[in-house]
């Protein structure tokens, strides 16, 4: 059953990656070069493994308990908030807002930024890939 | 005579409906630092500030707001041209730019003089209660602080109210 789940996520998550502008296609390939190149048994990336990145609670910015769901919320077709700053922000959801997974600079920047303010340290290509690919169900 | 009081008249109501600082008018400044915060005029800082700032931007206030280097140059050069002390002929601006001690690096918005003055009767619950957070917090109580109006008669205090000295 596990592993049905698993497949229709992967297949979900290759759909929504077929939606995606040439630009963020090549962005997910070099992403997966990296992957393979850090850990040879690398396969695809795995939304399953991005919502449970997504979801992690660690010690960050300033020593509070952050994740990504801190700004961004569990759902993601919502709009958020800034813990820090108060200012509101448009959903993280592709679904909810076309704008998002467009600007791969965009993209790149936030990825960085936000994996340093939770995790205090810049996200492996892996990670990227995974919590892109689960941003892309969503 | 009719013809110059018009003229007068039309003057007058011009000045006293020009704002008093610069609002922002550049997209990629929005884009880039108002996606995180409020959109500081730029007219705030002093240019030394914003030298600060645009150069710090891996530990900005503590978070990673790295941009890339032809972006910093576009918004620094945008920062800095409309600095509290390029803005004189804005009234808050020239009020934060004459403030201003020779000699310090002011390296945020609640350690400029003229703010600290301004603010100096505020409690500190209106000030510490999660609404507003912080005195970096502008449009918590401005509520036109994105067109730049910053007058005591926009304000309006989370928890509390209009703002009556």
């Amino acid at each position: 059953m596990k592993k049905t789940v698993l497949t229709l996520c992967l297949v979900a998550g290759v759909a929504n990656a077929m939606m995606l502008n040439p630009d963020m296609k090549n962005y997910i390939n070099e992403l997966k070069v990296q992957a393979s190149k850090d850990d040879a048994s690398f396969k695809d990336f795995d939304a399953l493994r991005g919502e449970k990145i997504y979801f992690t609670k660690n010690a960050g910015k300033d020593a509070q308990i952050l994740s990504c769901q801190s700004c961004h919320n569990a759902d993601l077709s919502t709009n958020g908030t800034n813990v820090f700053t108060n200012k509101t922000l448009d959903p993280l959801s592709p679904k909810a807002n076309a704008s998002r997974l467009t600007n791969v600079k965009d993209v790149k920047k936030w990825l960085k930024r936000n994996f340093k303010d939770v995790f205090l340290r810049e996200g492996t290509a892996k990670e990227k890939g995974d919590v892109l690919y689960y941003i892309m169900t969503k | 005579m009719k013809f110059f009081m018009i003229l007068l008249v039309s003057l007058v109501s011009l000045y006293a409906k020009a704002p008093s600082l610069k609002p922002v008018d550049n997209a990629l400044y929005t884009k880039e630092c108002a996606s995180c915060h409020f959109g500081y005029q730029p007219g705030l800082l002093p240019s030394q500030s914003w030298e600060y700032i645009m150069g710090s931007l891996e530990n900005h206030y503590g978070t990673d707001a790295s941009i890339d280097e032809s972006d910093n140059k576009e918004l620094l050069a945008y920062l800095v041209a409309n600095s509290s002390q390029n803005a004189m002929n804005y009234k808050r601006s020239a009020k934060i730019t004459k403030s201003l001690e020779k000699g310090v690096l002011y390296k945020s918005l609640t350690q400029i003089p003229y703010l600290k003055e301004k603010h100096k009767d505020i409690k500190p619950w209106m000030i510490e209660q999660k609404e507003v957070g912080s005195l970096a917090r502008c449009a918590a109580c401005h509520k036109g602080a994105d067109k730049a109006y910053f007058k005591d008669k926009d304000v309006e205090i989370p928890n509390y109210g209009r703002w009556e000295k």
